[in-house]
């Protein structure tokens, strides 16, 4: 039993390596809704493809669906890393329609939405259990780090042993807090960005090659 | 005769099926547990709220509800068999019990004959007289136990699973009680729904629960029902 176990572990090494030579590592961008997911998947598919991933909006769950870009390739000091950027909704534990209707919309339309953020929050979650093999955690540096989706998001992503990087987004904002962000996760190196004014995008760049690389 | 309809007083011995589907004479679905040479108590509620409030005697509280399975030979804790992986020290059974073997006891209450489930019965007509008698008589027919039920019986097996160390007997008391509370912890969330529609367009999310999963759900529809992906490999591995 324990040299099949070890033949077998043996072989998924192997393949594991064949693959890792040949596909690109699929990240997930991760964090709760209106982050700037998406601001920065796009950000990202712009600088190194020319296209975006999806639409941005100020609006919470605009991404509902996981989008998915394949093999960007990101060049840092000489090396070459290809990677699948995958943009997942917004994980949250509760959904409201109501806090929808605060923004211009109908009741029929706000209920739709909120019934997509749920399915999309049970695909984000289900990708995380099958499908990335690195994450980017996007976090509003405007607002308190401390929730129990971050926590247990990145509790999840450790417990996983995938690499992390924690980027503290809206720099550009007054009220923007990286320390803070730094303070809750200092088991992670937490990069600060403006993913929509592409404020400090090098550092990022620098460490996806360095982290999923 | 262990049980009585409250409503019309009438009588049912241990095991009986009869009362499953409310009292066959009024259609009472309330009963009190009345254990063999016990005396009764005009208030259903006063003895498990005095064995709880003095804390000190789990014993007599064990032996009582034990005695209506004296016929047994062996007080083997494992007789409950398919929990007794979770829980296992005699004294930890009880505390827990209430909770995490709910819907197996009913089911065996009301389909197996007396000598056979005493074991379980005594489990059951203990929880009967712990709690009010509605909520066990409830539990019975339905399969589901409310988050409220189990969070109270959680509380109520602390007590025990506190006391019973100091019974003395028992050396592994206390590291048994402490997975026992645990374990209730995961049976709990296993009980939560991963998705709970509060009302249309309001959700609630167990993440742990999406996550866990090895299928997802693609797609909520309006009527509550909701479309599931497959897993590749349902039933190959070691699912």
């Amino acid at each position: 039993m324990g040299l099949l176990t070890s033949l077998r572990d043996s072989i998924s090494r192997v393949t594991d390596g064949l693959f890792a030579a040949d596909e690109p590592k699929r990240i997930g961008i991760y964090g709760p809704p209106n982050a700037g997911k998406t601001t920065l998947a796009n950000r990202i598919a712009r600088d190194w493809t020319g296209d975006a991933v999806g639409p941005e909006s100020h609006i919470p769950h605009e991404t509902r669906r996981a989008r998915r870009k394949e093999n960007v390739e990101i060049e840092r000091n000489g090396r070459k890393v290809t990677i699948d950027i995958v943009d997942t909704p917004g994980v949250t534990t509760k959904v409201d329609y109501k806090e929808f209707l605060d923004h211009d919309m109908e009741k029929e339309d706000a209920v739709r939405r909120s019934r997509e953020a749920t399915e999309g929050v049970a695909e984000a979650m289900h990708w995380l259990r099958e499908d990335v093999d690195g994450v980017i955690y996007v976090l509003d540096s405007t607002t308190d780090p401390f929730t129990q989706v971050n926590t247990m998001l990145i509790g999840i992503i450790e417990s996983q042993d995938l690499p992390a990087l924690i980027l503290a987004n809206k720099t550009d904002l007054p009220g923007s807090d990286v320390q803070q962000i730094a303070n809750a996760f200092p088991q992670h190196e937490t990069i600060p960005l403006s993913a929509l004014e592409g404020e400090n995008m090098d550092e990022v760049y620098t460490k996806i090659a360095e982290y999923f690389g | 005769m262990p049980h009585q309809c409250i409503e019309c007083g009438r009588t049912f011995p241990d095991g009986s099926k009869e009362m499953l589907s409310g009292c066959p004479d009024c259609g009472g679905n309330k009963f009190q547990f009345k254990p063999g040479g016990v005396t009764e108590s005009p208030d259903p509620e006063a003895t498990p709220a005095s064995e709880t409030a003095t804390g000190s005697e789990p014993a007599p509280d064990f032996d009582s509800s034990s005695d209506v399975d004296s016929e047994r030979s062996s007080p083997d804790p494992a007789s409950p068999v398919d929990t007794s992986d979770s829980l296992d020290s005699p004294d930890g059974t009880d505390a827990p019990g209430p909770v995490d073997r709910r819907p197996e006891r009913a089911v065996s209450s009301g389909t197996a004959d007396p000598d056979t489930t005493d074991p379980v019965e005594g489990d059951a007509e203990r929880i009967d007289d712990e709690e009010a008698e509605d909520t066990a008589q409830a539990s019975a027919r339905s399969d589901v136990v409310t988050p409220d039920e189990l969070d109270r019986a959680t509380r109520e097996a602390g007590d025990p699973a506190i006391e019973a160390p100091a019974n003395g007997s028992e050396s592994a008391e206390p590291p048994g009680s402490q997975p026992g509370v645990d374990e209730l912890r995961d049976e709990l969330n296993e009980q939560f729904e991963s998705i709970k529609i509060v009302s249309p367009g309001q959700y609630e999310l167990n993440l742990m629960e999406l996550y866990d999963r090895q299928e997802y759900i693609i797609s909520l529809q309006e009527d509550g029902r909701y479309v599931i992906e497959m897993p590749d490999a349902w039933g190959v591995t070691d699912e």
